[in-house]
């Protein structure tokens, strides 16, 4: 019988699996808001009316304890992400870096969402790993903002958020929001900043985009990296 | 000199020089925000504070620095002196601050009661010139006695509703100079005038 000790036991890679469940819980919060904001219950006449706000209900409780199952899973079984303080031009080195990146961005788009009041998009983990994999191994030469620029532009082609039509974000003007949320993320990754002042540093990226939101807006509408590596120069220093 | 105390003790600390620091968000923010709070404090009334309208100012701020900057290095204090007057300008402009009611506990005749907010702006200007040039030159600043002077104020309110370009003139006053009221958000235009004062 193999001595089971000394086995070396590797952890699958749970990332498809949060994956799944994170689109489970997009589509069941989505859908149920999409119900609610379409049916005007009230308006049908009785006994209707008693029926489909019976069934909206049950609906509803069934649509949260599935989302607090996933969610739960999600963070205890999966086990929880955690942001990073090591700046990109750093973290490009690192062994096992697209995981590290892919989590990093997971999180602070996740929380830039927030303050820019739009808590509701999905954020696709999956697709940042692979733009990783596909633009930053083979840029190691460049500078970091060039190879930050190629990521932002390539997060976006790989559509890292998706579900961003539905939700307008109260700081961002229409149609910016992804671009917007995307910079602010790529813009504090290259900062440098300790522990302590990680999420402050976020909090001011988010709002240097949101100041910068035309700008980035064109620059992206154009494709431009060369404009993109160029504001990431200007504006790194000073979130 | 005026009796009126800059409150630069309250700005937080950094690892960093203050002329770095305060170019960042980060601590820009966290040093606005410490120092509304605690003048409305003071001032027995409290602040809104709108974060968009501070990072946009800050962010214009920026650009006006770097438009500005003298590649004259003789020029160094002089003109850091002229980046609190512009950054007086880019906060009046957007006025990311609002007072929530009177304030209460300030001397009726006072510019704190007159104008809350352009009071509260002006003073955070005041206290990161004055931590920054003790850091920088070791020297000490002194407001002009101005700033106890109600009608200024007045001045100041009434024109940089119309052109924020005011403000920066109105600050380098307190600081004790003659601004160049023509454009005195012009740095340029203030060594001219020092030149053809001499």
């Amino acid at each position: 019988m193999p001595d089971v000790s000394r086995e070396t036991f590797t952890l699958p890679d749970a990332m498809p699996l949060r994956e799944a469940l994170r689109g489970l819980r997009f589509f069941l919060r989505r859908g149920g808001e999409t119900i609610v904001e379409t049916l005007n219950v009230d308006a049908l006449p009785k006994p209707a009316s008693n029926i489909a706000g019976a069934v909206l209900r049950e609906a509803g409780e069934v649509a949260r304890s599935v989302d607090e199952l996933t969610s739960g899973m999600a963070k205890s079984v999966l086990g929880g992400l955690s942001s990073t303080t090591t700046p990109l031009q750093l973290l490009i080195g690192k062994p096992n870096a697209a995981a590290e990146f892919s989590g990093a961005v997971y999180v602070s788009l996740s929380a830039v969402l927030r303050h820019l009041g739009a808590p509701t998009v999905l954020i696709s983990e999956a697709a940042a790993r692979a733009t990783y994999v596909k633009l930053a191994a083979p840029a190691m030469d460049a500078a970091v903002e060039i190879r930050a620029a190629a990521l932002t532009l390539g997060l976006l082609g790989a559509r890292v958020l998706r579900g961003t039509t539905a939700q307008q974000a109260a700081l961002v003007p229409g149609g910016a929001l992804e671009a917007v949320s995307i910079f602010a993320v790529m813009l504090w990754l290259q900062s440098a900043r300790s522990e302590d002042e990680n999420e402050t540093a976020l909090v001011a990226a988010s709002d240097m985009a949101v100041a910068l939101a035309p700008e980035i807006a064109q620059a992206v509408s154009q494709n431009d990296a060369d404009r993109i590596a160029a504001l990431y120069r200007k504006y790194v220093p000073h979130v | 000199m005026s009796e009126i105390k800059v409150g630069s003790a309250a700005l937080p600390p950094t690892n960093e020089p203050l002329r770095v620091a305060v170019r960042r968000l980060r601590w820009f923010k966290v040093a606005f925000q410490g120092f509304v709070e605690a003048t409305g404090r003071d001032l027995g009334c409290a602040f809104d504070i709108d974060d968009a309208k501070l990072a946009a100012a800050f962010m214009r701020w920026l650009n006006a620095i770097e438009m500005q900057k003298p590649s004259d290095k003789s020029q160094r204090k002089n003109f850091f002196e002229f980046a609190a007057a512009l950054m007086l300008r880019e906060l009046t402009t957007d006025m990311p601050v609002m007072a929530k009611g009177p304030a209460t506990l300030a001397d009726p005749g006072s510019a704190a009661a007159f104008w809350p907010e352009g009071y509260c702006l002006t003073m955070f200007c005041l206290s990161v010139h004055t931590a920054a040039m003790a850091q920088e030159f070791h020297a000490q600043t002194i407001v002009d006695p101005a700033i106890d002077d109600l009608r200024h104020w007045w001045s100041f309110k009434e024109n940089s509703m119309h052109d924020a370009g005011f403000s920066a003139g109105f600050l380098q006053m307190l600081l004790g100079n003659q601004p160049n009221w023509i454009m005195p958000d012009v740095f340029r235009a203030r060594i001219q005038s020092d030149l053809e004062a001499k």
